[in-house]
């Protein structure tokens, strides 16, 4: 589901990578949610939370993995900014491209690099959804990234034990 | 998450803030707990073990830096990290000053605060094996077992066979004879080298403390238990427990031991957990426990239990020709401890070492060697520094000190102490019966 202005081909290619990467069915959206309401005027961000929450009206099927595709800044209240978030064995995620773009950092424009870093963040936080926890292997999808450089060095895919956990097969490690 | 996985103890009055970084932490692959307050704190504190506490400081009752001198009084090794959305540099100066592991601003960078937590994490796991290994080491630390009679050859290979294996050895010797040396040597043989070797002298405390000694107990389970204490056979779980004078149990504790090593479980003192443990055990007695166990005042079922594997120390009398091997060995290590620069003992010292009784075994003969190294300042130890020379053996010392002298009064004293059974007698001696009973002849000695 698409959160704020995100281009249409950012989540048909995030589609098919998901596919790939997970061997499950992946589907677009056709809502789109509209991040104001999130908007913390002091921190000038959008609170995560308060966006999963609206991603779960009305809650998903069972067995079906919602996340919402941002483009705007995302915290989570106590920290100053997250790439995304994930109810930990629940039904929503979300992620944003905000600080993931190259930009962001005062590097030159990389659409394939946002991209790139944006597939990987959405497996992480897919990954919680599923009950992953972060992982020490370097590498795998879960394995914990808090600078867009250390998303980078992720593949698109679980190590064998997170794979055999959350039962998907083991691709690209 | 792994059961190995490091616990996390988040204090806020705030809800939103507990679930938050739960939920971070969780993620992280931490095993993480909730307190809304210090108080509430300090009681899962004294429930259950936690490696890192997360608290803020402003709170309403408890503040953190409140909660955080009361962890360092009851749980020292915490790790406490104080978190406020206040900066304030004389509370940040205040908190580490007073034992704050760090000291952390909201909003948090979410790379920092994982690092901070992690580093105290494996600050906790570095004490933690750090404790462990001198306890191991203190374990296979190689003592002294060792003798040139027979005996104790045949003992040091009966101690280096047993210690392969996994089975229960009681130890049985004299006062002095050096139980627990052997008992370190088993431990330090064997498989579970590398584990704690835990010693509980079963004969030093009184009932009450030795059933806490050996089980732990329950905050709060008696007057003056203000925390939790894990006992002495928790600390030896993967190793070695050593049980010196076992016989001194009392029959109360007897049961609840024989059911510990019977079912590897353990209750603590005042609790209702029960916990699983693993070790070897080691016991030692100087009693007559068989008697014992005839008068009622020890198990036979728990006597059988431990009674699996025997060694027997026999007393230092009964192996002479040990006497000097341990005595040299002790010298050198006073000497060097001391900066002494004496070189052995003379004629006449050897003499009256070897023809001592030493009611007190080896420990006699090492406080012995002690004292004279402090009495004798260089060159060889003579009678005079010995503190036994006033004592029962010297009178013989002092008779005929030529060889054939001094053979005759040696093969007397062996023929005394193996009740004159010639055959052990002559194996004592190194030499065979005929041999034996040619000298027999030879000096007139005859049996009473």
């Amino acid at each position: 589901m698409r959160i704020g202005a995100v281009p249409p081909p950012v989540l048909r290619e995030l589609r098919t990578a998901l596919v790939v990467a997970t061997e499950h069915p992946v589907w677009v959206g056709d809502r789109e949610l509209d991040p104001a309401p999130s908007f913390h005027p002091r921190r000038r961000q959008y609170a995560a939370e308060r966006l999963m929450r609206e991603l779960l009206a009305p809650p998903p099927p069972a067995d079906v993995k919602r996340i919402g595709i941002a483009d705007v800044d995302l915290f989570l209240d106590l920290f100053t900014h997250v790439f995304g978030s994930a109810q930990l064995g629940g039904a929503v995620a979300v992620a944003s491209l905000h600080r993931l773009d190259p930009r962001f950092a005062g590097e030159p424009a990389d659409t394939a690099r946002t991209m790139s870093r944006l597939i990987r963040e959405v497996l992480h936080e897919l990954g919680h959804t599923l009950g992953l926890v972060h992982c020490r292997v370097a590498g795998c999808a879960m394995h914990p990234s808090h600078r867009p450089e250390q998303v980078d060095i992720k593949t698109t895919g679980y190590c064998r034990l997170c794979a055999e956990r959350v039962g998907t097969p083991i691709l690209d490690i | 998450m792994s059961d190995n996985a490091p616990s996390l103890l988040i204090v806020d009055d705030e809800l939103h803030v507990r679930e938050s970084l739960s939920q971070w932490f969780r993620e992280d692959g931490y095993a993480v707990a909730a307190a809304a307050s210090g108080r509430e704190a300090l009681a899962m504190l004294g429930r259950r073990p936690f490696d890192v506490v997360i608290s803020d400081i402003k709170m309403p009752g408890m503040d953190g830096l409140e909660l955080q001198r009361r962890i360092r009084e009851i749980a020292p090794d915490v790790a406490v990290i104080l978190i406020t959305a206040y900066a304030s540099v004389a509370t940040a100066v205040r908190a580490l000053k007073e034992g704050a592991y760090d000291y952390l601003v909201k909003p948090f960078d979410p790379e920092e605060l994982s690092r901070v937590v992690a580093k105290a994490c494996e600050k906790i796991r570095l004490q933690q094996e750090n404790a462990a290994l001198r306890e191991r080491l203190a374990g296979t630390v190689p003592e002294l077992v060792t003798g040139r009679s027979r005996a104790m050859q045949e003992l040091i290979a009966l101690v280096d066979q047993v210690a392969a294996t996994d089975a229960t050895v009681l130890i049985r010797g004299e006062s002095g004879t050096g139980k627990e040396l052997v008992a370190r040597r088993i431990h330090a043989a064997s498989p579970r080298v590398f584990g704690p070797l835990v010693t509980v002298n079963c004969g030093a405390l009184p009932e009450g403390v030795l059933e806490s000694e050996l089980f732990g107990h329950e905050k709060g389970a008696f007057t003056g238990a203000v925390a939790r204490r894990q006992g002495k056979l928790e600390l030896a779980d993967g190793g070695t427990l050593f049980l010196d004078e076992i016989g001194e149990i009392p029959l109360k504790v007897q049961v609840e031991l024989l059911r510990a090593l019977e079912d590897h479980k353990i209750t603590r003192v005042g609790g209702t957990e029960e916990i699983t443990v693993d070790f070897r055990v080691i016991c030692a007695t100087n009693r007559d426990l068989e008697k014992a166990v005839e008068e009622g005042q020890f198990r036979s079922d728990l006597y059988y239990r431990i009674n699996v594997f025997e060694i027997r120390i026999p007393p230092l009398r009964e192996r002479p020709e040990d006497i000097m091997v341990l005595a040299e060995h002790y010298r050198r290590k006073f000497a060097a401890a001391m900066g002494r620069r004496v070189t052995g003992f003379s004629p006449a010292a050897r003499n009256l070492l070897e023809h001592y009784d030493w009611p007190g075994n080896v420990r006699e003969l090492v406080n012995a060697v002690e004292r004279a190294m402090v009495v004798c300042t260089e060159g060889e130890i003579q009678p005079e520094h010995l503190p036994i020379h006033r004592m029962r053996g010297a009178e013989e010392a002092s008779e005929d000190l030529s060889l054939q002298g001094m053979e005759r009064r040696h093969i007397e004293k062996v023929l005394r102490l193996s009740g004159f059974n010639v055959s052990q007698a002559a194996r004592t001696l190194g030499i065979d019966r005929v041999t034996l009973y040619n000298k027999m002849r030879k000096y007139g000695i005859e049996r009473p």
